[in-house]
């Protein structure tokens, strides 16, 4: 954790390599377009509910991944305990929601 | 490295430049993972409970897509700008750092008031709290949303007036990090509420 530096410090200067703004924006535009497909299935209204279900899952999940490692930096290094905490929290979330809808409409 | 002994000059990534900013940015995480699974019962509870309307409206009945269109790209907008933020956090640009926040702030406003406006046009329709197990578990979860939006914009808030009083430092770069951490943490609990709650109501 403590070594998060060690490439710009290798340099032995204060100049640290400064992300730019492009791949935020583009994070930012796959969230847009994820959104619009999953508003425009369901506003469509003609497709199979199955499908559209598991369509808004994916567009859901593909989106959150995508802004936990740009927009929350998981990707970067020394994010191991925040992986452990999210995955973790969301292992119990999934638990708790399948035995909620077994309970309720097996 | 001894430059971050000197007064002025902040180190590359001034909120991970001292052990108690990375104890700090590492113990938020811990929370988020807790946040999580907060929300995941609300979630359960709703999903458990979204039959189970009485009398009450049912979620079809209920929802406007294009509402929810706009919280969500208010909302994602403002998770953009605070990205924006700690972007001139990195580069120690204090004044555009304070704008971005405000700016967040200023779509998290625009959120409350469009989420306000629609649990009000929700209970001219009547569908209140105690109206059914569906309206309860409905305005719990969005509602507890709601709330951390709140929280947020009174959190983002403060620390701007921290800023303008204290300046940029090693002690004030995490607390804008984590804030920033937490904004995202919001608008990914609504990716996951407009698509169970207000998608698959409509489905």
């Amino acid at each position: 954790m403590t070594d998060n530096h060690s490439a710009s410090h290798e340099a032995g200067t204060q100049r640290h390599r400064l992300e730019g703004p492009q791949k935020h924006i583009i994070v930012f535009v796959l969230s847009m377009v994820l959104t619009i497909i999953a508003f425009a299935a369901v506003a469509s209204g003609d497709l199979n509910k199955m499908f559209v279900i598991f369509l808004l899952l994916g567009m859901a999940i593909v989106q959150v991944f995508a802004q936990l490692a740009f927009w929350m930096h998981m990707k970067d290094r020394g994010h191991l305990f925040p992986i452990i905490g999210i995955v973790g929290g969301a292992f119990v979330v999934v638990m708790l929601v399948a035995l909620a809808l077994l309970w309720t409409w097996w | 490295m001894s430059a971050h002994e000197h007064a002025g000059a902040l180190p590359p990534e001034p909120e991970k430049a001292t052990l108690e900013g990375r104890n700090k940015i590492l113990g938020f995480w811990l929370f988020l993972g807790a946040e999580t699974v907060l929300f995941g019962t609300l979630f359960s509870a709703y999903l458990a409970l979204k039959r189970s309307v009485l009398d009450g409206p049912r979620p079809e009945e209920l929802f406007q897509l294009p509402m929810t269109f706009i919280m969500t790209v208010v909302l994602l907008v403002s998770s953009l700008t605070s990205v924006f933020a700690v972007q001139a956090l990195h580069r120690h640009k204090k004044g555009s750092m304070l704008g971005w926040m405000a700016v967040t702030i200023a779509l998290g406003l625009v959120f409350l008031g469009l989420e306000i406006y629609e649990f009000n046009e929700y209970v001219h329709e009547g569908h209140r709290f105690t109206t059914s197990a569906f309206s309860s578990s409905f305005y719990s979860l969005v509602g507890f949303h709601g709330g951390h939006v709140l929280f947020g914009v009174l959190w983002i808030g403060l620390l701007i007036l921290q800023i303008l009083k204290k300046g940029l430092t090693v002690v004030t770069a995490p607390k804008v990090y984590v804030s920033a951490i937490y904004w995202h943490f919001i608008d990914v609990v609504w990716v996951f509420i407009f698509t169970v709650v207000y998608l698959m109501g409509k489905v």
